[in-house]
């Protein structure tokens, strides 16, 4: 395969079975439609690419910003497609709730502009939805933007119904699965497909994903937020079903631990939804059905989002000399040192002082002659073994005494003989009059 | 099926509600509306957030926002306890200062006169100044009655952020983060008058994200006056910590799906004239937001503080609760709405129940929109039937509250209210947990209608006492022994 350039490879992606030992269905095929392998990583390209493409010759002429209103898979591949293009790219969000994803736009180049959070008390007069804000700011700046309206773009549906589509009822001989489910971001894909799929067989049946109302789960819409979306026909879908970000995360587990598929959790909750629905119908059918998902994007993205719903996930074998082994009875068994006597101590040049505070903290104010290792710094060291002698005797400080006197514990534990805490911390040290410098 | 939004409502006021015959005299003897009070709920809402300071080893003062609420008894009940009191206007500095409070614990917020500013300065309370001008008019106040030096607060806005560009409501309080200095230099220059002790900041939202980003603003300028030599030691991060208050999250979810249905015309419309607080339909779409307090809030209050002081810092990468205590900073916060939760109510009687010929229901009540602002703050949320003998058919009934004003937009609440039982006309309906903001903000006395009395309701000997609210003070005397 030899390309002139990557939004060449955008489409034509696999459709990939699924083993029935995995899904459990006895006389339904389950095939997997792996948009997560587009080159910018996800099933936006191929609208992405499709709505900015005819508009691209223009905006290059006139060196125009290229504007979504996205928090996703459509504004990383926007960001690539203008960079591209040599255009700078701004998306618009009200709230871009997984950082990795904030932060890879940002290397992409992208600009990111956050709407301000809900009002605590409320402005009656004040109705501005994030889209009639964003429209504002065009009309404000003259011109000058090249806005793909993704949630309006009928071009969004058009990659799908010409690309997509079309992709799968190939991959099937030709003929349109019985089954097609998907999750409801845009609407644009799952309308696009399912059009496709229907002028090959209309009795496709089509499922619509929403996520559960509480719950949130990137790149798809609550059954709220779905009447937002200009794409969205309630007409396409034989019926809507609502998934929980712990049906996403089970399938998205699923499919990265059984099937080879790193799928991120719009897909996994493709994958659960499909098989849910599909499960119930199993049982009564007597002859063979086949049905498609779609994998959304990658897994990568969302390591946040899954830390933050699955720790458990994510456990590994405690460190050594670790503070939280430190117990409370090991705490009072520390030795701490009174503000007079520390001032004297350190007069008389008696040993070293460790600061623990954050950086920015220290180079305010501090004691004369400390040094800092903010915390975290120092039980990073610690893992390894003592950062300094055994015969260097060591105060420590923090701000309330609390932590230095854990650390000071902790140190004792590892043989340390001479390590102390500060009393009351730099605040009862402030407090008794004690001199606190800045360089 | 009923849409309920029924509110949450703890045991105390629960008991309160249970004494439906107090209520009713009550009613009868003071008219309606009556606004109830129950100031001895003050003490455990203060608890809360001192017990997050303690979580974080954190030192400072919990100013409650008087604004939230007129009464004399909230007032006098806090002074009893170790809280702080924020003023925004003369009267309730007066008043402040009348309750028992010591200037220590007052902090003058908001736009100020000339006035305001003397008794500031006078009664030695702390300021936090709005602008550079407030500042030189305090300065010259202070110099020309020979004052003693004030503390001041500088109260920032507009804090910019890194990386990605957070955008904040614009904000009519404060001065720029970026010109800060000049503020600084201001307070230099008067010295002797003005003793600069922290910073603040208060943002008109209820998103984590931005106020990370101001409260960092504020440790920067701190840094700004150390590098100076001024030694302010307190960073105040205002309000807006909000109340949960409903008691059932999925009734919230059922009914904004409902509303969002009913606005597209997908079922019959649970507002009066079709009002759809915010969205509209556009082409079978759904356009704007929905402009409504987010009245089922599960992080809210105490728990908001706990959340915001343990969200990192976006460029110093440490959280803001560890950032102030390494940095020796007090914590200041100005709490109004949820320093109230649970702690009053507005009673309402029954004027009239009538049916509609097109099928609706109508409650006429003997109080208008301003007495019971639920619908100017948006909030939605469900009365309490108090039923003084039975109720006056098998429920529930959906209806609309009509206010006392002649006034076709005076609706208690635009919205269909479900109640699990139908009143009759006398019967009251409680609005609870409207302490804060929501019982006499705005009450006025449009058309002549009299503004509610008040009630104070306070548990002594083991029973719910009440006096008129100006009549409560923190002191109960218990009954003679026989």
């Amino acid at each position: 395969m030899r390309f002139e350039t990557m939004t060449d490879a955008i489409g034509n992606t696999p459709l990939v079975r699924i083993d029935p030992a995995v899904h459990g269905l006895r006389n339904i095929t389950l095939y997997a439609k792996m948009e997560l392998l587009n080159p910018f990583g996800s099933l936006k390209d191929r609208a992405a690419w499709n709505m900015a493409r005819p508009l691209l010759t223009q905006a290059v002429e006139r060196g125009d910003t290229v504007v979504e209103l996205s928090s996703g898979n459509t504004a990383k591949a926007l960001a690539v497609i203008a960079g591209m293009h040599g255009l700078s790219f701004r998306s618009v969000t009200n709230r871009m709730k997984v950082a990795e994803i904030k932060d890879l736009l940002l290397l992409l180049g992208a600009e990111i502009d956050e709407l301000p959070g809900q009002a605590e008390c409320l402005d009656p007069t004040d109705t501005d939805d994030p889209l009639t804000r964003m429209y504002h700011r065009l009309a404000e700046s003259g011109g000058g933007y090249l806005h793909t309206d993704q949630y309006f773009n009928e071009l969004n549906v058009d990659a799908h119904l010409n690309g997509t589509g079309p992709e799968i009822v190939k991959d099937l001989d030709g003929r349109a699965p019985d089954y097609f489910i998907a999750c409801v971001g845009t609407a644009g894909s799952s309308t696009g497909v399912a059009t496709a799929l229907r002028q090959h067989n209309p009795d496709v049946r089509v499922v619509g994903l929403v996520a559960h109302k509480s719950d949130f789960i990137p790149g798809i819409r609550t059954i709220d937020e779905v009447h937002e979306v200009g794409l969205f026909d309630p007409d396409v879908y034989d019926t809507v079903e609502t998934i929980t970000a712990d049906d996403a995360i089970d399938g998205l587990l699923t499919l990265v631990r059984r099937c080879g598929t790193l799928a991120g959790p719009t897909g996994g909750g493709a994958y659960q939804g499909a098989v849910r629905h599909l499960r119930a119908i199993d049982a009564q059918l007597t002859e063979h059905r086949t049905a498609v998902f779609i994998v959304c994007d990658r897994v990568e993205s969302y390591m946040s989002y899954l830390r933050e719903r699955r720790p458990e996930l994510f456990g590994r074998p405690p460190r050594r000399n670790s503070l939280r082994t430190v117990t409370d009875a090991d705490v009072r068994r520390a030795a701490t040192m009174q503000v007079a006597e520390a001032e004297r101590w350190i007069a008389e040049g008696r040993g070293l002082v460790v600061d623990l505070r954050s950086p920015f903290a220290y180079q305010a104010l501090h004691i004369d002659g400390s040094i800092n290792i903010v915390d975290e710094l120092f039980a990073e060291l610690l893992h390894g073994g003592l950062p300094f002698g055994r015969r260097q005797p060591v105060l420590l400080v923090c701000p309330v005494g609390e932590k230095s006197a854990r650390y000071a514990a902790l140190l004792t534990r590892m043989g340390h003989p001479d390590a102390r805490s500060l009393d009351g911390g730099i605040i009862a040290w402030r407090d008794a009059g004690a001199e606190l410098v800045r360089d | 099926m009923p849409l309920y939004l029924s509110p949450r409502i703890d045991p105390t006021v629960q008991s309160v509600l249970d004494e439906t015959t107090l209520m009713a005299q009550l009613s009868d003897a003071l008219g309606s509306p009556l606004g109830v009070v129950l100031p001895q709920q003050l003490t455990g809402n203060v608890a809360a957030f001192r017990s997050i300071f303690s979580a974080h080893r954190l030192s400072g003062q919990i100013y409650f926002a008087h604004k939230a609420n007129r009464s004399s008894a909230l007032v006098r009940e806090l002074a009893a306890t170790d809280a702080g009191i924020d003023v925004a206007s003369l009267a309730e500095l007066q008043h402040a200062l009348g309750a028992g409070f010591v200037p220590q614990r007052i902090m003058a917020t908001g736009p100020k006169n000339e006035e305001f500013l003397w008794l500031a300065a006078r009664s030695g309370i702390t300021v936090s100044a709005d602008s550079v001008g407030e500042l030189a008019t305090l300065a010259t106040l202070v110099t020309k009655w020979s004052l003693p030096r004030v503390r001041v607060m500088a109260r920032l806005s507009g804090f910019a952020s890194t990386g990605a560009q957070l955008n904040s409501r614009r904000s009519r309080f404060g001065v720029s983060a970026a010109a800060a200095s000049e503020v600084f230099d201001v307070i230099e220059k008067h010295a002797d008058a003005l003793d600069l002790v922290g910073v603040a900041f208060h943002l008109d939202t209820i998103g984590l994200p931005e106020k990370a980003v101001a409260l960092e603003g504020c440790l920067v300028a701190l840094d700004e006056c150390r590098r100076r030599g001024l030694r302010p030691w307190s960073v105040d991060i205002g309000g807006g910590f909000g109340v949960d208050y409903l008691a059932d999250g999925t009734q919230w979810e059922q009914y904004t799906s409902a509303l969002t249905e009913a606005v597209l015309g997908r079922r019959a419309p649970l507002t009066w004239n079709g009002h759809g607080y915010g969205l509209r339909a556009e082409g079978g779409h759904v356009r704007g937001s929905l402009n409504l307090y987010p009245a089922h809030r599960p992080l809210s209050g105490p728990a908001y503080l706990d959340r915001l002081l343990r969200t990192t810092s976006p460029e110093l990468r440490r959280p803001l609760g560890t950032l102030l205590l390494d940095n020796m900073y007090e914590l200041h916060l100005e709490p109004g709405r949820a320093l109230l939760d649970q702690c009053g109510l507005v009673l309402a009687s029954v004027l009239e129940v009538r049916d509609e010929a097109n099928g609706d229901t109508i409650v006429r009540l003997d109080c208008n929109a301003r007495d019971v602002s639920l619908e100017e703050h948006g909030v939605l949320m469900d009365p309490v039937v108090v039923h003084r003998t039975t109720s006056a058919g098998p429920g529930p009934v959906g209806v609309y509250l009509f206010g006392n004003l002649c006034l076709e937009a005076d609706l208690i609440t635009r919205r269909k209210v479900f109640l699990p039982s139908r009143p009759r006309t006398g019967d009251l309906l409680a609005f609870v947990n409207t302490a804060g903001y929501l019982m006499d903000f705005s009450a006025t006395q449009a058309l002549r209608q009299p503004i509610g009395r008040k009630a104070a309701l306070f548990r002594n000997d083991g029973a719910w006492r009440w006096c008129l609210d100006e009549q409560y003070w923190p002191v109960h005397h218990r009954a003679e022994a026989p």
